[in-house]
Parts: C-alpha cells; sequence; structure tokens
C-alpha cells in the first residue's frame, strides 16, 4: 500500500504552511521565461509539477547575501550584534530531487570542525519536499553521479506520479511526516518517475585524471570559451565559495558573507600580485579537481548531483559535462 | 546556540611599533578578560584581524605562545584592510578570529639545532618561533637566524635581532641585497640563499624553517639539500588566499589540501607531493 495525495490538494497544503506562518519557496515563473525557485507569500505563485527552475535551492540555506553580524565604531570601542540566523520554520516545496542530493553533501563542510550556524539552523528549520523527475534532458547526468530521478537524498518528502491526478507520498523523515499528516490516503496505486539518463561518464576517472593531470594542457585547451562569469557555480546546488567583505558607512555595518566562485580571477590573487591560479584553464580544473577529487577524498562523497545547471545556464556552452566526456572518452588519458 | 564562528573577538591595540616605512607590528589583549585567560595559541598559528567597515586580513601571530597576555601580528600597509590597520592608534579597537591552522612542530624540534631563513616580511612567522625556542632553551641545540632584505630600511624587528645575537649559541646573519646597504651596514651583503651558503654550517641534526618569498625559497632549498638536511626537515608557512579561515570559503585549497586547516605549515617533503597551486 502507498500514501497518495490529489495535485490539486497540494495549492492548499501550501497555503496551510504559508497560513501558520512557516516560510515556503518553490519554483515560480519569475519572468515569462524564466523559472525559478523563490520565496513566495501566496501558494498560487507556485509552479506545483515536476519542472527545472534555473537555479538551485541552496540559497535557501546559504543565501547569496548573508550579514553574519553587525559592527557599530563609538568614540569608546566597538560594538558587535549577532546577525539573524535565519533559522524560521521553512518549507521548500517541489524541488528536485538532485537539489535536494546536494544538503546531505553540503553538511560536510558546513559542519567540520568549526560548525556554520548560518547552514545549521536553516538546516535544521526546513523541510524539503521533492517531485521525482518527470522527464530528463541532454544536460541531466544524475546517474553518473550515483544519483537517480528519483533518489531521496536529501529529502523529507518524495512526491512521485501516481496518475489520475494523484501523487504518491513517500515520506522519509520525521519532519515530512508532520508535513503530510491526516492529508494523504492509502492507495494502491504506485507512483513512478522518469527513466533515469543514461549513464553519460565514470566519475571515480574524472577524478583520478584531475588529481594526475594538474598541469596538462587539457585544461587551458577547454576553457578557452570560459568567460569566468560564475554563472556555473551561482547556479550550482552544491558550488558554496564565499566571500567576506564589510558594508556600511559612518562606523556602522554588517560584515557579510557573499557568493564567489572559484571561476573568478581575483578568486586567489595575492595581494602581492601571485595568483597560483593566473589563468582560466587552471580555474576549470580547479572546479573539476575540487568536484570529483578533493571532495571525495575528504569527505567521501562527490561534489555533484548531476543536476546539469552548469551546462544549462553557461553562456560559452562549457559546463562540467562537455569537459568531464572528454576525459572520460579516453582521449586525454 | 551554536557559536557564531564569523564573529571575532574584540582586542584593544596595547602597542605599535612602526617597523620600516610601510611595516608595522601591533601589540594586541582581549578586551574580554575570561578569553584572555582561556586564550592558548601554538607558534605558527595565524589570526585573521578585522579593521571594522574595511575588512579582515589574514597574518601569522608573531608573537611566542609563551606571552599570554597579549598576541602581536605584523604588516605591511598594501591594500585596504592594511591602510585602515596603519590608521589605528593605541587604545582603539579591532578585531581578530583565531588561533587556526596547524603550528610549527616545536616538541619534535627538541634536541635538534634549528636554522631560520627568512626575507623581508617573512620574519614576524619566524620570530615567534624564535622567541619561542629561546624561552626554551634547553630543549634546541644551535640556533641560526638568517635574514635578509632587499634594503637595510626594509629589515624588521632589528632590535630583536641584536638581542637574538647576545644569546648563547645563537647565530644571526644579516644580509641586505647588493645596492641595499648602508655606508655603515655591518652585515652581509648578498642574497639569502648565497649569504646562507657562504656561513657553512654543519647540518648534522637540524631542522630549517624557510619563509619568504617563492624566489627565495625556491633557491634555498637546493642549499639546504647540499648541506644534508631532508625535505622531511625543511618547513614553511604557505600563504594561500584565505577569507574564512576554518575551511568553508574554499579560497585557500592548494590541491588536495584546505591551507587554512591542514596547513599552513607543510614540510618540503609534504609539498613536493602536493600539485603547484600555491
Amino acid at each position: 500500500m502507498s500514501q497518495i495525495i490529489a495535485k490539486s490538494a497540494l495549492q492548499e497544503l501550501a497555503a496551510a504552511w504559508l497560513a501558520k506562518g512557516t516560510y515556503v519557496a518553490g519554483p515560480c515563473r519569475v519572468k515569462p521565461d524564466l523559472i525559478s525557485y523563490a520565496p513566495v507569500s501566496a501558494a498560487s505563485e507556485l509552479l506545483l509539477e515536476p519542472c527545472r527552475p534555473a537555479n538551485s535551492i541552496k540559497e535557501f540555506f546559504f543565501p547569496r547575501h548573508e550579514k553574519l553580524y553587525r559592527y557599530h565604531v563609538t568614540n569608546t570601542g566597538v560594538e558587535l550584534f549577532d546577525g539573524e540566523d535565519g533559522a524560521v520554520p521553512q518549507v521548500v516545496f517541489a524541488a528536485r530531487p538532485c537539489d535536494a542530493a546536494a544538503l546531505p553533501i553540503l553538511d560536510h563542510i558546513f559542519n567540520w570542525d568549526f560548525p556554520d550556524r548560518f547552514y545549521l539552523a536553516r538546516r535544521e528549520a526546513t523541510t524539503v519536499v521533492t517531485f521525482a523527475c518527470a522527464e530528463s534532458d541532454e544536460e541531466c547526468f544524475c546517474s553518473s553521479v550515483g544519483l537517480a530521478p528519483d533518489s531521496t537524498c536529501g529529502s523529507d518528502v518524495l512526491l512521485l506520479d501516481a496518475g489520475e491526478g494523484a501523487y504518491e507520498v513517500r515520506c522519509l523523515s520525521d519532519k515530512g511526516r508532520a508535513l503530510f499528516a491526516d492529508r494523504t490516503q492509502a492507495s494502491d496505486r504506485e507512483g513512478r518517475s522518469a527513466a533515469a539518463p543514461a549513464p553519460r561518464f565514470d566519475a571515480a576517472r574524472i577524478g583520478a585524471f584531475a588529481a594526475a593531470h594538474f598541469d596538462d594542457p587539457f585544461w587551458a585547451a577547454h576553457a578557452l570559451p570560459c568567460l569566468g562569469c560564475g554563472a556555473c557555480a551561482y547556479t550550482c546546488p552544491t558550488c558554496h565559495c564565499f566571500d567576506i567583505a564589510d558594508e556600511g558607512a559612518n562606523g556602522s555595518g554588517h560584515r557579510v558573507r557573499n557568493w564567489d566562485s572559484c571561476q573568478a580571477g581575483m578568486f586567489t590573487l595575492h595581494t602581492s600580485g601571485h595568483n597560483p591560479r593566473s589563468n582560466q584553464g587552471a580555474r576549470q580544473r580547479q572546479r573539476i579537481y575540487h568536484k570529483f577529487h578533493m571532495y571525495p577524498a575528504k569527505f567521501g562523497e562527490i561534489l555533484c548531483t548531476g543536476c546539469g545547471n552548469c551546462g544549462r545556464n553557461c553562456p560559452a556552452g562549457l559546463g562540467v559535462l562537455p569537459v568531464i566526456s572528454d576525459i572520460d572518452d579516453g582521449k586525454h588519458l | 546556540m551554536t557559536e557564531n564562528i564569523y564573529k571575532p573577538d574584540l582586542m584593544e591595540v596595547t602597542g605599535i611599533r612602526q617597523q620600516t616605512s610601510d611595516v608595522k607590528s601591533v601589540r594586541l589583549r582581549f578586551l574580554d578578560p575570561e578569553r584572555a585567560r582561556g586564550f592558548r595559541f601554538r607558534v605558527g598559528q595565524f589570526g585573521i584581524f578585522s579593521a571594522f567597515g574595511y575588512g579582515e586580513s589574514v597574518f601569522n601571530i608573531c608573537s611566542s605562545s609563551n606571552w599570554t597576555d597579549r598576541i602581536e601580528f605584523c604588516f605591511r600597509r598594501v591594500g585596504r584592510v592594511t591602510e585602515a590597520l596603519w590608521n589605528v592608534e593605541e587604545g582603539e579597537v579591532i578585531g581578530f578570529r583565531g588561533p587556526y591552522g596547524n603550528f610549527y612542530p616545536m616538541d619534535e624540534w627538541e634536541g635538534k639545532n634549528l636554522i631560520f631563513l627568512g626575507g623581508g616580511i617573512a620574519m614576524p612567522p619566524i620570530r615567534c618561533a624564535i622567541w619561542y625556542a629561546l624561552e626554551n632553551r634547553a630543549n634546541y641545540g644551535d640556533i641560526t637566524v638568517v635574514y635578509g632584505a632587499r634594503t637595510v630600511a626594509d629589515l624588521v624587528f632589528v632590535d630583536e635581532l641584536d638581542e637574538w645575537a647576545a644569546r648563547d649559541r645563537v647565530r644571526v646573519i644579516r644580509c641586505v641585497d647588493p645596492g641595499g646597504e648602508t655606508p655603515d651596514w655591518k652585515g652581509e651583503i648578498g642574497f639569502v640563499p648565497t649569504v646562507f651558503e657562504r656561513a657553512q654550517l654543519p647540518a648534522a641534526d637540524s631542522v630549517a624553517l624557510v619563509i619568504g618569498p617563492p624566489i627565495m625559497i625556491k633557491n634555498t632549498l637546493p642549499v639546504l639539500d647540499r648541506m644534508g638536511v631532508s625535505p622531511s626537515s625543511i618547513y614553511t608557512s604557505l600563504e594561500n588566499k584565505m577569507k574564512c579561515g576554518v575551511g568553508k570559503c574554499g579560497r585557500c585549497n592548494a590541491g588536495p589540501v584546505y591551507v587554512c586547516k591542514e596547513g599552513p605549515v607543510f614540510t618540503l617533503e609534504q609539498i613536493q607531493s602536493l600539485p603547484q597551486d600555491y
């Protein structure tokens, strides 16, 4: 037996969360030709069906811009005031499994040695409801990094299309069960997802190549079209690099962190002028090396969920897929 | 609630020494007495220093870990944050996060002769280890310090060099690049590696700490190698760009390591196994 919910009941459910003061975010048509995950004030703004937003859900845990604390410089000294940690109850609704899967992967970096309370508080306060994918496109490669269109990693609830206007509801955590309590009905219908995209590469080989070919001309050749704009990193569910800066005037302001990207030329620039990654090839290499070699070696997980956002959003037609496909086809091994 | 790891301690500036035309060392004390009592670090670790309204910069804690009433750091006025730090006066308050990173294995160095090789602004991260060794003098063998800068005016902690040189079994060799000397210069003229090789030190039972510009390090390593100091006994401190200092922001990666957590102190042997990403 499974539990199902009518598609028409989902909007009502989101409205009930909003009415209780819960923050709700999910896919919205923010422009006529752009679907993004965004916070909503009314349930009707949500696109409650499997779709492919241009961004990822990481910004509901690790915002693009975040105040870490406030400082106030007076004649007699300095006062510091803790920033909000953002720990308000939040539901991320209608996410893709490849977005949710990034969360357990990011938990490692935000929790080792020095726990990052901003991320962890949001993680604790957030329930993630995913839709199993109904289709994959040519940029999707979840099956190459150990995931699938119906992966449950990072989800509290997974919804699968059960036909006849209903979704199968698979509650995967207490938080998820609390969210859907008394909203589902028992059924003998099983939900289904899209077929997994055909595997595109062998991830272990990519990591090994990056480690063994650190100085290979391969990287520079592949980075030629790259503009260094960082669109790949900003829309990536797992990229988590950030900058820390001060914003303020007249002795009062905030220390903030902002998303950053290893694709930016100044990312590693020393004050002396020395730059360990002085060209785009080295910066492209870092992105692949970090995701497929360093992170797995340190934390046991690939820093990539195969969502394909880097490829869909790259203005130069790159993303990780063309680069790693070229590595994997053996031409460069 | 979990502590805010990005919020610094407030520190009062209790002393400023202008070392050169563009280098200052600054002495700090914790405003919070409890934090001051509980604070410990190991020489070689670094801190992140804040000028509020301007930002943060990363510097080695250049005081000895035996000095529990204060910490010191040293910087060159070269950018936005260091310009703001330059303008700080005694009694004013700045921020400090740390200590971060690993440290010089002073315990493992016990019983060894210590060779310190520094260039220019790299004296501060060596100075903390020298003072620590001098304060635990019986634990270490002969101490040699070779310190060079471009010109006489670029040498920092000059008065302390004299103080060290006056100690037993300490040899201090000062040098400036050719053309950087003054008429009354009593030290050597030449680059650190050359001057060091000329000194013909016995290398048995020695560890070396080498910090300076990449060209100095590059040219010093073959000299140490010819002397028979093994790569596992040669230490340096990497200076990758950092923002968070706590293994999150991704900036300091050098190949497979987070320099802020697994470094900044590495042996030459370790560095030889890293890809060229520093």
